[in-house]
């Protein structure tokens, strides 16, 4: 593998700009260059919490109009009297190169083109775009698409994009090479109230590509876990020795598409790149410890296991449940996925039945069933004494609802057992819907990933014992 | 124009490389057939090299278990009337004569990948690989451990562990042709593919038995 040092680009002005001008900032509803000044100043287009305009100075520039939605628009970035940071361009792609000289002489940190009709409109387009990586190669500005959504930073109040909306704060960035997968993640992201500590979509990647975002995310103090999108790689050896690298530091996980026959031709006619086969594609992120996800759902319901849990140190895995039926199907996955249910010590039964609380048919074993009546003390016996032994080195924790079922009191017994046992991973399984909604808020509000099926649980469980030993090995 | 180079060119470089290629003569005359037959074995196999000819088996072109110089020279002619009937003006490389072996067929290759550089494969022969698709790839470098790894991840990895009363394959030698091919693989940007196909493996030694070289 090739040893060149590559240097980690400095990306500030992408996520962290102290001021941002749009360059082609429309009065129309319905264009694009609306809907990013729309976002930057006031946050979102589709209203909702998270959304936070931004606070620098946002400069439209619109050699048409002298204020596009109230605020004074300048007939180009020259025109704008302080510095710039970030560039964003949404003008038709054969003016792009021309704004993009402009934002040079302006000399601005960071730029993002919008704009569509490059390298996946064939010849023409192509050539448009080696113009774009030129200006961009020699400025030494990094340049974000053309053809693309944009970025989301929510740390920084950003939302340099036309994505609808914005998506709660949290740990995981993810990386797109589809802006509008991007889009429905930020819109269920809001549902569920899962965080991002950023969200990028890199287009047609003229200059800054996936291994860009890859480094500073790596590096990027907000970043728990690296979630990636990905069709094609444009040079599969930096590729695999950036994400090495990165592997080391904070877990990547990749959902790559284009696996079949039809899926590679969709994706020719998209983004105009080349997909490798899957399974050399499997190979490569296998040997740079990057965990491969199947589906966009399972991506995110591992990063969040690992962006909210410590490792799990070892194979050896408890699970109590107040029902029988959940407690065998996640025993049953914790077979199948290679992690052992280690047998209950006497001495362990002992503590618990010491506490008087148990219901006489309890099982005795692992799956620990505390029956269908468990209220919260028992669940707390259960657990505290599970967490305490030596021989668990993480617990899962199932809940069916019944009418006697305290959801959120459950919930806070977990949250408190977690703060004595900070090292051991605790993963939930409140099995329902309505109304267990509150318990799974307050479990998740405090970092304990909940799933409503006990596949999953054990997936994500399986993902902190991988990881742990991934990085043992390394 | 990438092509598969001559089995005389593929044969010398794999000897440069110290491959274990099963014993092999190839033979370019009649008369030198039973001369260099002596540098063999009995029971020996005898295979027509043509570019024009893909699929041997189709054509009638190899001969096994050709156990004295009698059965021999009657293979070499039927092999050269086969291949004539298969096509009227069928270019003969040669005649490969070679040792026999017994044991577990596996497949090893490598193709370069546009993105990634060399990509080594390790399968098990017939109908594991293509029914079965199991087979397991890596990026090269491909180091002992890792050779080691992609072996072991098989579902038919048990075979060669030994199983109903059969002894315990020489995996060893396997994963030393997995790391050669990766080296030689890196080392010559020439080489576009290579296919060893297949490989026998017993609790003796790995050879490989058939083998092509595509070149740019």
């Amino acid at each position: 593998m090739p040893n060149k040092k590559i240097k980690i680009r400095n990306l500030e002005g992408l996520f962290n700009p102290k001021s941002v001008a749009v360059i082609g900032a429309s009065r129309d509803h319905n264009s694009v260059g609306y809907g990013i000044l729309r976002n930057l100043n006031s946050g979102c287009v589709f209203q909702c919490k998270y959304c936070k305009p931004f606070l620098g100075p946002i400069y439209p520039v619109n050699p048409y109009a002298e204020k596009v939605q109230g605020i004074k628009s300048y007939a180009s970035i020259l025109g704008v009297e302080d510095d710039v940071d970030l560039a964003i361009i949404s003008v038709p792609a054969k003016i792009v190169p021309l704004v993009m000289e402009e934002c040079v002489e302006k000399k601005v940190k960071a730029m993002i083109i919008i704009s569509a009709g490059f390298a996946e409109l064939g010849e023409e387009g192509i050539k448009l775009q080696d113009k774009v990586s030129d200006i961009a190669k020699k400025s030494k500005i990094p340049v974000l698409g053309p053809n693309c959504l944009g970025i989301i930073r929510p740390y920084s109040n950003l939302n340099a994009s036309f994505a609808p909306a914005m998506p709660p704060q949290g740990n995981i960035a993810f990386i797109s090479q589809s802006g509008a997968l991007a889009d429905s993640i930020i819109d269920w992201a809001i549902e569920a109230r899962y965080g991002f500590s950023s969200v990028v979509s890199y287009g047609n990647r003229a200059d800054l590509d996936v291994v860009d975002f890859l480094e500073y995310f790596g590096e990027d103090e907000e970043t728990r876990v690296i979630t990636i999108y990905i069709e094609g790689i444009k040079n599969g050896k930096r590729f695999m020795q950036v994400a090495e690298k990165v592997s080391k530091k904070k877990p990547i996980i990749a959902l790559k598409a284009g696996r079949t026959k039809h899926g590679r031709e969709a994706i020719s006619t998209h983004t105009g790149s080349l997909a490798g086969s899957y399974k050399i594609y499997k190979a490569a992120f296998k040997q740079t410890g990057i965990i491969l996800a199947d589906n966009v759902e399972e991506m995110f319901d591992i990063a969040k296991t690992l962006a909210y849990q410590p490792l799990c140190k070892g194979n050896n895995i408890a699970i109590v449940s107040n029902a029988g039926g959940p407690a065998v199907l996640a025993a049953d996955y914790c077979e199948q996925s290679g992690i052992n249910l280690p047998e209950l010590k006497k001495s362990t039964l002992n503590k618990i039945e010491k506490s008087g609380v148990m219901h006489k048919a309890y099982s005795r074993r692992n799956p620990l069933d505390l029956v269908g009546d468990a209220l919260p003390e028992r669940y707390k016996v259960a657990v505290d004494t599970l967490l305490s032994e030596k021989y668990v080195d993480g617990l899962i924790v199932i809940q069916t609802l019944q009418t006697m079922t305290d959801p959120e009191e459950d919930a806070n017994v977990i949250i408190e057992a977690q703060k004595k046992y900070p090292d051991k991973p605790i993963i939930c399984t409140y099995m329902g819907g309505h109304f267990t909604k509150s318990g799974i808020r307050l479990l998740e509000k405090n970092y304990i990933p909940d799933y409503n099926d006990p596949k999953k649980a054990v997936m994500a469980m399986k993902s902190l014992i991988e990881r742990f030993q991934y990085l043992k090995k390394k | 124009m990438p092509g598969w180079i001559s089995q005389e060119k593929a044969l010398g470089l794999m000897k440069k490389k110290r491959f274990p290629v099963i014993k092999t003569v190839l033979v370019k005359s009649e008369k030198n057939l039973i001369k260099n037959a002596k540098k063999l074995k009995f029971p020996i196999a005898l295979k027509l090299v043509s570019s024009d000819i893909i699929h041997k088996s189709e054509a009638n072109i190899i001969f096994l278990d050709i156990k004295n110089d009698e059965q021999l020279e009657k293979a070499y002619k039927d092999a050269i009337k086969n291949a004539k009937k298969y096509k009227k003006k069928v270019k003969i490389e040669g005649i490969l004569i070679q040792e026999m072996v017994s044991g577990q067929e596996v497949i090893i290759g490598m193709k370069r990948d546009e993105q990634f550089g060399p990509v080594v494969m390790f399968g098990f022969g017939g109908i594991f690989v293509e029914v079965l698709k199991d087979v397991s790839f890596r990026i090269a470098p491909v180091e002992r451990d890792m050779a080691l790894e992609m072996i072991k991840e098989l579902k038919a990895y048990k075979i060669l562990e030994g199983i109903r009363g059969q002894k315990k394959s020489k995996v060893e030698d396997l994963v030393d042709i997995i790391r050669k091919t990766s080296l030689l693989a890196e080392n010559d940007k020439k080489i576009k593919e290579i296919d060893f196909n297949p490989v026998i493996v017993n609790d003796k030694e790995a050879k490989i038995v058939d083998f092509r070289i595509l070149k740019d």
